[in-house]
This record gives structure tokens, sequence and C-alpha cells, in this order.
């Protein structure tokens, strides 16, 4: 408990260093955000010109099809703003000899590098997320019952972990290679399955997105629920599942990782 | 010409020691993007599977594969990281010491990246130029290569990386007014991504925005390449598709001469 608190204590001290360093520069939220806006715009481009050329995508209506991406980057946003740091340590702490520092300090190295930073710039993913699920939702037929967005909410953060916890095992390679962060990237890069409907892929890529690498947990599965109601304990528990064993599979590598680990410093 | 190649020569090489480097980084981050690719063909898949029809707004589904490779292709010839190589260096001040060397500014970044890029080419155009080919002709029951097209497509990829290199070079320069390269560059990764045909092939917009679009620099980038490659310019239409994309490398070349001629009298450097 005390340790608990304490962890709090120091995460409220590191956000609001963050947001001290972000008022110095606000412009560089606002195009970073205007940044993330237009993305996601310009694939909702896309799903609208290629929707004015079929009725259906085999089954699936663009106001479905748009709830499930919308859904897709509400965990993954929050991800995004949350623990944007691990691609650092991929990219270049390590390499840098930077990582030394997390070391140093009496505190989890983990959770250090997981708090040090904001991406406040992905709020613009969040925000499209909830924007897009909160415009589908009246047009779509939803049999409402108070269990059902209990569930949805309870999914969320552990679909966020799933993101997180494939970017933390795949961060803490760095500390064998020193450099892993396109290996971060193509795991990372997965997710784009997962924004659209399973049902189009093939076999093969339906399970490395269900199994091998389980971002479909992350959007499409939950989403199946919400629209149709079936399946609860599969859509809505193997997320759960998948997602604290994902979690828990990251920090024993990392902690592997940081035994591993030799400096590179100069 | 042989004084040229003495003086940029070590660029060259320093490009490609990098490359070679961290060749394990980039693999990975090259199947990151094939990943994509399969993303944009599953779902063309799925499209055209419900549509019915054999073709959309000129494309089949055989014609759409190629399409989405090929545009995967063209993007990692003509690529060009030009406006972190300037923004940075306008960032951090390091501008400073090339205005003091007899050298030009654009061409060691060109040759620096020319040499980056040896690897990719010898690596990767032609195993995924086979692959295309291959596909092509199990699709369509027939062999579609044509060796004089490829040649024009080198060409037309030749000018659109010159575009490219240009154009973000000219974008660098924003960083006297924009110092989080990293979000404007994605900005314009953005918008140029869906004004290039990365995202869709420009024939799916409406009529008057795809001509709009077609006059654009950025259709020069990797629209141009891919439509002559799939023989769909042919003639006429050809030439001025290759001319526009000439006239739009000399464009962005004199530009980037003229932002350096003024950016070299307000460049202000703190400290060194």
């Amino acid at each position: 408990m005390k340790q608990i608190k304490r962890a709090l204590k120091m995460h409220r001290i590191f956000v609001a260093q963050e947001l001290k360093r972000m008022m110095e520069y606000k412009g560089d939220f606002i195009i970073g955000m205007i940044g993330f806006l237009l993305i996601q715009t310009s694939n909702l481009l896309f799903l609208t010109l290629v929707f004015s050329n079929i009725p259906s995508l085999m089954g699936w209506d663009y106001t479905e099809v748009v709830f499930i991406y919308g859904f897709s980057l509400i965990p993954k946003g929050i991800d995004h703003l949350l623990f944007d740091n691990l691609w650092s340590i991929g990219h270049f702490t390590v390499r840098k000899g930077d990582f030394d520092k997390y070391l140093t300090r009496p505190i989890n190295t983990l959770f250090h590098v997981m708090v040090e930073k904001l991406q406040i710039d992905a709020l613009g993913e969040f925000i499209m997320g909830v924007a897009l699920v909160c415009i589908t939702i009246p047009k779509l037929q939803i049999e409402w019952s108070i269990a059902k967005v209990l569930l949805i909410l309870l999914v969320i953060p552990f679909a966020t972990l799933i993101y997180t916890g494939i970017k933390i095992a795949t961060a803490a390679i760095a500390f064998w290679i020193k450099r892993s962060g396109n290996i971060i990237y193509m795991f990372y890069m997965v997710n784009d399955f997962a924004k659209y409907p399973v049902s189009i892929y093939n076999n093969l890529v339906k399970t490395i997105i269900t199994y091998v690498i389980p971002f479909a947990f992350t959007a499409y599965y939950p989403a199946y629920y919400f629209l149709t109601g079936e399946a609860p304990l599969f859509n809505i528990g193997m997320p759960m599942l998948i997602s604290t064993a994902i979690v828990a599979l990251s920090i024993f590598i990392w902690n592997k990782g940081i035994a591993a680990y030799e400096s590179a410093g100069s | 010409m042989s004084r040229l190649l003495r003086i940029y020569k070590p660029f060259l090489g320093a490009g490609l020691q990098e490359a070679t480097t961290y060749r394990g980084n980039w693999f990975f981050g090259l199947i990151g993007e094939v990943m994509a690719c399969f993303v944009s063909y599953f779902i063309w898949k799925a499209v055209f599977l419900s549509s019915g029809n054999e073709a959309m707004n000129g494309f089949t589904m055989p014609q759409m594969t190629v399409y989405i490779f090929l545009i995967f292709l063209t993007s990692l010839l003509i690529g060009s990281g030009g406006t972190y190589d300037v923004g940075e260096e306008i960032r951090d001040g390091s501008i400073a010491m090339r205005m003091i060397k007899p050298i030009s500014y654009n061409a060691t970044f060109l040759f620096q990246e020319l040499g980056n890029k040896i690897m990719t080419v010898c690596i990767l155009v032609l195993p995924l130029v086979i692959g295309v080919e291959i596909v092509r002709t199990i699709l369509t029951g027939s062999v579609q290569f044509n060796i004089l097209q490829f040649l024009v497509y080198i060409l037309s990829c030749v000018f659109a990386y010159l575009i490219n290199f240009f154009f973000n070079i000219c974008f660098g320069f924003i960083a006297f007014i924009i110092k989080y390269l990293w979000g404007a560059n994605m900005m314009k990764n953005c918008i140029v991504g869906f004004l290039s045909g990365n995202v869709i092939p420009l024939a799916f917009l409406p009529n008057a925005v795809e001509k709009v679009f077609l006059l654009l620099p950025f259709s020069s980038l990797n629209y141009t390449p891919v439509m002559i490659y799939m023989g769909m310019y042919t003639g006429k239409e050809l030439l001025f598709y290759l001319g526009l994309q000439l006239f739009w490398a000399l464009f962005f070349w004199g530009l980037s001469k003229f932002l350096w001629v003024t950016a070299s009298k307000r460049l202000c450097v703190q400290g060194g």
C-alpha cells in the first residue's frame, strides 16, 4: 500500500513536470495534435471513398466499420499518450548510453521509463476515436444494457495494456542488441490489421493477429461484442486474460534485459 | 565532373556505411511497412469481393494488387529524409559549419542519401520487380513486362526522387518557424501521402478533385511512376506527365536555392 502511494505520488510529480514543459512549447502540442488528427482523417477519407463504391464490406456496413475503427483508436491513443517513452528506449536511449540514468535512481526502472513522458499529441488520436464512436453509436442498432457498457469500459484498460506490453517486451530487446526501435515498429504495425473487421483477412493473418501478436483483441473482438452482444466470454474475457499474460511476460523480459544490460556509454 | 565526384564521393561512402551499419534495424522497419501493404491488399480484396464488379474506376483486382506493391517499391526508391537533415541542423546550429565549407549544401545531402539508397536498390528492386511481375503474370495469364515501360518508369522515378529531395529540403527550412520537426514532418507526410496516391489511387477521387491533384507536384512523386509502370499512361499523356515531373523538379530545385540564400542572410545561431 505504501509503495503504491509512493508510486502515485511520483507519477504526479513526473506529469506535473511534463505539463510545465509542454506549456513552454504550446505550439508543438497543437502541431502534433493536428498531425495525428490529419492521419486519422486521411484514413477515414479512404474508408469513405471505398464505401462510395460498395454497399457493404463483406457484410459490414459503413457505420459499423467506422465504429470498429474509432474504437481501435481509444486504447491505442491511451497507450500512446501515457507510455510513448518506450519508443525512445528502443530507438536511442540504450544505444547512446543514456539508460544508465534510470539505473542510478531509487525507483523501478520500468516504472520510471513509463511515467517519465506524456505524449500529449496522442490526444489527437484519442479524441478522434471517441468522436467516431460517439457519432456512430446512435446510427447503430445496439441492444443496450448496463452490463454491456460496464464490460466495454472495463475492457479498454486491458486493451491498452496489450499495446503497452508488446512495446515493453520489444523495447527491452534493446538491452541485448542496443537498438530495437524498428523491432517495436514491426510489431506495432500489426495493429493496423486490427482496425478493420477481422473477417476480411485470410486464416493465416487471422491466426496471427488473434493468437501470436494479439492486436485483434484491442479492437475488433470487443467492438464485435458491443455490436452483436455475442460471446462475451471470448470477446471480453480473452482480451483481459491475454493482456494480463502479455504484461506479465513483458515485465519478465524487461527484468531479464536489465540483468543483461551493459552500458553503451562513452 | 571528375572533380565533382572526387569532392562528393566521401559523402556517398558515408551514406552507404550508415545504411550497412544498421541493416538489422532497416530490415525490421521494412517488414513493418510490408505489413501495411498487406493490410491494404486485404481491404481491397474484400472491397472487390463485396462490389461484385470486375473493375472499379478503371482498376481490376490484379491491377490494384500490383498498384499497392508498386507504390511501396516507388516510395522506397524515391523516399527522402531531407526535412530532418536540414531542420535538425537549423535547430542545433550546425548549419553554420556547412556555410563555411566550399561545397554545395544540397549536394552533400544528395550524395549522402544516394549512398544510403544503394543498399535499398541493390537488395530490394530486383526481388520486388520480379515478384510483382510473377503476380501479374499469374493473375492476368500472360506476361505483362515491357522493358521500355520499365525504363521509362526508372526515368520517372529519378525525376520523382529529385522532386521529393528538393521538396523535403525546402520543407526543412520550416524549422525556422516551427521547432517541432517531428510533428511538422508527420503533418507533411500525411498530406503528401494522400495527395500522391499512397492512400488511395487518385482515380477513386471525384473527377474534378482528381484533375487538380494530378497537376499538383505530389502526384508526380508516386502516382506518375506507378501509372507509367502499369501502362496506364501512353503517348501524349505520358510525355505530358514526364514533362510535368521535370517542371516540378526544376521548380523545387530553384526554390531550395532561393530559400538557402534567404536563410543564410537571416540565420542567427545561438552559442556554438
